[in-house]
């Protein structure tokens, strides 16, 4: 679940975005108190808070005083609006670079998609765990 | 102030240290000289028996204990050595303070039942029941807090340096004891010092005794302030 | 928590010589509170004399050490306040486990009997053994007990899972985080299972030959180095001009830790050159560190020892 890579509470807001994202946890409804992911993922809560703490800072998240965290209306629409940004930063744009190197044409890059497409369905069962 | 209380209250928790031990040894030792002096033919000569010793020397090696062991633990305990020093020999004190007036009083007991019935001599001796009551509770008392404190003033030398420290201190003693005789032979003292010993009497043996328990004590604390758990 | 003008722990240029051997070496440090802090290092880095002189316990050469600004040795209000259980801490001879605990009650003023009572079941510690009959995980078990019902302000943990299994100490990292989360106070960890206490940590002070060699949050530490595999000669252009923890080869191949955070244009390169990236967990960069130090430490002394 965490690995060393990057920092914990980075690892913990993704965490609950993928949730988010996922339909896990839905809009308006409560998220587990701070000491609940310390607890769970066995980190420091000051940790846990941080990572809580941030996506309060984008509003992903709110708080309800003396009641606890809540998902905010919209979130989820906000959460995929920017992981289809980034989608498109990190893999469309390397994508189209690579392709215009190798001479291949918007059209068959297009072609290209399709095809992955129509075969996806048997890859994805035998990839995803 | 409070805390030294509490230090009194954890040596207490184990009610059989400070309490049980010394209550069965001073039992035990009562019983087995009075067992021993049915045994002796009555021959109207008083018997004597050094029993009331016994639970002393378990002092001695309680004063140890408290260091070696205890100490360590209430630095854990977070208690200042000060606090741990007044709250363990302050109990002390008033353990020997009690078995003290306890002596005393079997003392009376034992002149007027006429050495328990044997013509024992066991609490109240020749040498000390003649001095009043006071003497002869200060005398006691005295004894034992200087044995506990030779027990805790050695192990507190131990704690700090190890065998060198015990071994350096005992040379050291031995030194001091033998130059003192030495000195006493060569100024040809020695009729001066058996007449200085004759003519003290309980009282003045137990002046002597507390000057050289402050001395023990004093050093036993500055020791204890340096050492390490 | 709110900025604390007097930190919990402050050390200034801190020295304490045993004969000719410097357990601790000039050492300066500033703990906020409210915080679990590691203290890392291998066996004589120095942790348990840092810890002693903190607490009063010890004594330092030279130098000061400050619990809450002010000295602890003697000093009744700042050790009511902290707890300190040694690794080989010593008990009198003749008390139970749950005689301890009730001399505990009598000195910790945020004692909690209930806590410690559901600690005693978890350990599964026999209270009414005499604690010298105890095996070492439960002699442990005793001394983690103490430290954590002490709830006391500062409780320094010295390597306090010696004996205890896998489970035990599960439970003791359990139980630290629950309960520090419902009362935060300051818990310092001295350890060598790095990646066991890892997550629990928030900050990393790492000690070798008496000196403090790292002191930075566990977050900032994490990702800070990397390890490249491959091809060597083609590492050996990839990590060129950068710093080398530790290098290791069979035949062709090496594997080289590097210090040093890595863009997503470098992780690219990395893959184009066939190279393997894997983050480097903080047990093994601690270790990297610890060896870095001590080639370092070794070489200045030789630099010294060709001067002379």
């Amino acid at each position: 679940m965490l690995d060393d890579s990057r920092p914990i509470f980075l690892q913990i807001a993704e965490l609950i975005e993928n949730d988010i994202v996922g339909g896990v946890l839905e809009e308006e409804s409560q998220v587990p108190s701070t000491n609940e992911f310390a607890g769970f993922y066995r980190i420091n809560p000051a940790t846990a808070a941080k990572g809580v703490n941030r996506l309060v800072d984008d509003g992903i998240l709110y708080k309800k005083r003396g009641i606890g965290m809540f998902v905010a209306a919209g979130a989820r629409s906000q959460l995929l609006a920017q992981r289809r940004e980034d989608f498109y930063q990190e893999y469309v744009q390397p994508m189209t670079r690579e392709a215009r190197k190798l001479g291949i044409s918007a059209d068959q890059l297009t072609e290209m998609l399709h095809r992955t497409e129509t075969t996806s369905d048997v890859t994805e069962g035998s990839v995803s765990p | 102030m409070n805390s030294a209380v509490n230090v009194a209250r954890m040596q207490l928790i184990n009610k059989w240290t400070f309490l049980g031990i010394p209550a069965v040894i001073m039992v035990a030792a009562f019983l087995i000289t009075l067992a021993i002096w049915a045994m002796i033919p009555a021959t109207g000569v008083t018997v004597y028996s050094g029993a009331v010793q016994a639970v002393m020397w378990y002092f001695l090696a309680l004063g140890v204990q408290s260091l070696t062991l205890t100490f360590p633990f209430s630095q854990a305990m977070s208690v200042s050595r000060r606090t741990f020093y007044i709250g363990t020999v302050g109990l002390f004190a008033v353990v020997a303070l009690a078995i003290s007036v306890l002596y005393y009083l079997l003392g009376l007991v034992e002149v007027a039942t006429n050495g328990w019935g044997l013509n024992g001599q066991l609490y109240a001796l020749d040498w000390l029941a003649g001095s009043n009551p006071v003497v002869q509770i200060l005398f006691y008392f005295i004894t034992m807090v200087a044995l506990f404190m030779i027990g805790f003033w050695f192990a507190t030398i131990y704690r700090r340096w190890q065998a060198t420290g015990m071994l350096i201190s005992w040379i050291a003693i031995a030194v001091v004891l033998i130059g003192l005789a030495g000195l006493t032979t060569w100024q040809g003292w020695w009729p001066a010092v058996g007449q200085w010993f004759v003519a003290q009497t309980p009282l003045t043996v137990s002046g002597w005794a507390a000057l050289f328990c402050l001395v023990l004590g004093g050093g036993s604390y500055l020791t204890l302030r340096r050492a390490v758990p | 928590m709110n900025s604390q003008i007097t930190p919990a722990v402050e050390l200034r240029q801190v020295t304490k010589t045993y004969r000719d051997a410097k357990a601790l070496d000039n050492v300066s440090l500033r703990l906020e509170g409210d915080r679990i802090y590691g203290l890392l290092g291998r066996n004589g880095a120095g942790k348990t004399t840092l810890m002693s002189v903190l607490t009063g316990q010890g004594f330092q050469s030279s130098g000061e050490a400050l619990i809450f600004g002010q000295r602890a040795y003697e000093n009744d209000d700042v050790l009511s306040r902290i707890c300190f259980i040694r690794e080989s801490q010593k008990y009198p001879d003749d008390f139970s486990a749950k005689q301890a605990f009730k001399s505990a009650a009598l000195f910790f003023k945020n004692w909690d009997q209930a806590f410690a009572e559901r600690l005693v079941e978890d350990f599964q510690l026999p209270p009414k053994r005499r604690i010298k009959k105890l095996s070492r995980g439960q002699l442990s078990a005793v001394g983690v007990i103490i430290g954590l019902a002490s709830r006391a302000d500062i409780t320094f943990f010295d390597e306090p899972y010696l004996g205890l299994d896998a489970v035990a100490r599960q439970i003791f990292y359990d139980r630290l985080v629950e309960d520090f989360a419902e009362n935060p106070r300051t818990i310092i960890l001295s350890s060598h299972l790095i990646d066991e206490v890892a997550n629990l940590l928030e900050h990393v002070v790492l000690m070798d030959g008496g000196r403090i060699i790292m002191d930075d949050d566990a977050d900032s530490i994490r990702g800070t180095a990397f390890t490249v595999a491959g091809n060597a000669t083609s590492i050996q252009s990839f990590v060129a001009g950068r710093e080398v923890l530790h290098r290791e080869s069979l035949g062709s191949l090496a594997s080289v830790t590097v210090q040093g955070r890595l863009s997503e244009v470098e992780r690219a390169e990395a893959a184009e050159l066939g190279l393997d990236l894997a983050p480097v967990s903080l047990q093994q960069l601690v270790v990297r560190k610890t060896m870095a130090a001590t080639d370092t430490a070794a070489e200045n002394d030789a630099e010294v020892g060709a001067l002379k």
